[in-house]
């Protein structure tokens, strides 16, 4: 046995240099410019307006992080609109704590101008130019029509200003390095759709915008890779539970909690919170649930008829 | 000696048999029992709010009956010392928010009892608020077993 153990330790070895290698040259493109922050600068001619803006917001769930707890527990009712932030993010990454995006001018984002909010969601990069983590979805919030994006500025700024400012997000190394976030957006934010679907099927097309942009589903339907990116090939398959225990579902035809669902059971899902066998709904998905129930009929057929035509991730299941 | 232990086995099993067929005295099996109950009620008024069976009133009313009765039974069954299972810490920990909870959703149901809806129309509105009671309920006391 004991050729054996000398034959394995260089190779052990071996792989950490090329690790160690590996971050050298993470780091030393980093120091080249390549984690420049992208943004954009025109934005559309279009005329924001509010009430467009609230189905926006239900449908992006943005109460879901941003809502401050009550008494610890997750906000219900018209406290969703109360977006103070507070909650914490306890990751595999660290705890990132959920800031105040209310209008107060202060502590929240009420001096924010148009351009700005509309580089936070689609570019993920902050007033001051810093990259935001992807904890905030905007790789999906990127795929959004920036009118709606618009549209949802308008309406966040008809909301109660909130003070207090949240605690800065307590990352462990490298993720602390705010600057390495730039090459994973080279790698991971994209703004073209996701999966094919015919373009001329309109409940298709909304369908697929409302899950893979603003409903930021595969955020967590979706399994990541090393990096902490999406992986295509397995699209809403069903992923670890990013904040917590347990498995998110795969949630394609070949999902087992949503097998044999058909698009009115998904539907009513959205709309009620219980399932075929009225079971109701339960975890992190009760308010993405609750967000979803303030949409129209029509949107949530369009979402249920999305999850149909998805490609089944695990076929042999 | 060995005959001792043999009567302590036939005693044991006895006991066994006795806990089986008593099987009121487990309050985690009685409570499953219970909400397996509430669930079979709702399915068929589900599918009718659903569009998928046509309106029976009747068929609500039985529903809405098994939920009250349900609903008087549900409290009495998670004594101290039955904790586990899908029932979280909380119960425990916050019993008179539970109880809060169990008695919304006493007061809906009677609520639509007492509406006795003729159509589904007049159905929905009250049927809502039922279906809205256990979902708060199972949002804070209820946790998922993997």
């Amino acid at each position: 046995m004991a050729p054996a153990r000398t034959a394995t330790t260089p190779i052990v070895l071996k792989k950490s240099s090329y690790y160690l290698l590996g971050t050298v040259a993470v780091i030393a493109l980093a120091a080249i410019g390549l984690t420049r922050t992208t943004t954009t600068n025109e934005l559309p001619a279009h005329s924001a307006d509010a009430s467009p803006g609230e189905r926006i917001f239900w449908a992006g769930g943005c109460a879901s992080c941003h809502a401050t707890p009550v008494d610890g527990k997750r906000a219900k009712g018209d406290d969703k609109l109360l977006l103070g932030g507070g909650l914490e993010l306890d990751t595999p990454f660290g705890v990132f704590h959920v800031p105040n995006i209310s209008p107060h001018v202060e502590d929240g984002i009420g001096d924010w101008s148009m351009l700005e909010f509309v580089n936070a969601m689609q570019h993920g990069v902050s007033p001051d130019g810093r990259h935001y983590y992807p904890s905030f979805p905007y790789t999906s919030y990127a795929k959004m029509n920036t009118e709606d994006v618009m549209d949802l500025r308008a309406y966040l700024a008809t909301l109660p200003e909130v003070a207090g400012t949240t605690p800065e997000h307590a990352l462990d190394f490298p993720w602390s390095v705010r600057r390495g976030i730039g090459l994973w957006k080279r790698m991971n934010l994209k703004s073209d759709p996701v999966i094919d679907v015919a373009e001329d099927d309109e409940q298709l097309l909304l369908g697929r915008y409302l899950v893979e942009s603003a409903g930021h589903c595969g955020e967590c339907h979706t399994p990541r890779d090393g990096f902490g990116g999406m992986i295509a090939s397995e699209w809403l398959g069903g992923a670890a539970n990013p904040d917590g225990e347990g498995k998110v579902p795969d949630i394609t035809p070949s999902g087992k909690n949503v097998s044999g669902w058909s698009a009115s059971d998904i539907a009513y899902y959205l709309e009620s919170g219980f399932t075929p066998d009225f079971d109701t709904v339960g975890g992190t998905m009760v308010a993405v649930q609750e967000n979803m129930s303030r949409l129209s009929a029509d949107d949530r057929a369009a979402i249920a008829a999305y999850l149909n035509a998805v490609p089944a991730a695990h076929p042999t299941n | 000696m060995y005959k001792t232990s043999i009567r302590i086995s036939v005693l044991a099993c006895a006991l066994a048999a006795a806990t089986l067929a008593l099987a009121g005295d487990d309050p985690g099996h009685e409570r499953h029992e219970l909400m397996e109950g509430v669930r079979d009620a709702a399915k068929p008024v589900g599918a009718m709010m659903k569009g998928e069976a046509d309106y029976d009133q009747a068929t609500l009313m039985t529903s809405l009956e098994t939920f009250a009765s349900a609903a008087d039974q549900l409290g009495g069954l998670f004594p101290d010392g039955s904790e586990g299972g899908e029932a979280a810490p909380a119960i425990w920990e916050d019993r008179a928010g539970f109880e809060a909870a169990i008695a919304e959703w006493q007061d809906v149901t009677a609520a639509a009892i007492a509406a006795n809806p003729a159509t589904l129309d007049d159905a929905k509105p009250v049927v809502g608020p039922v279906f809205g009671a256990c979902k708060n309920c199972h949002d804070s006391y209820r946790i998922e077993e993997e």
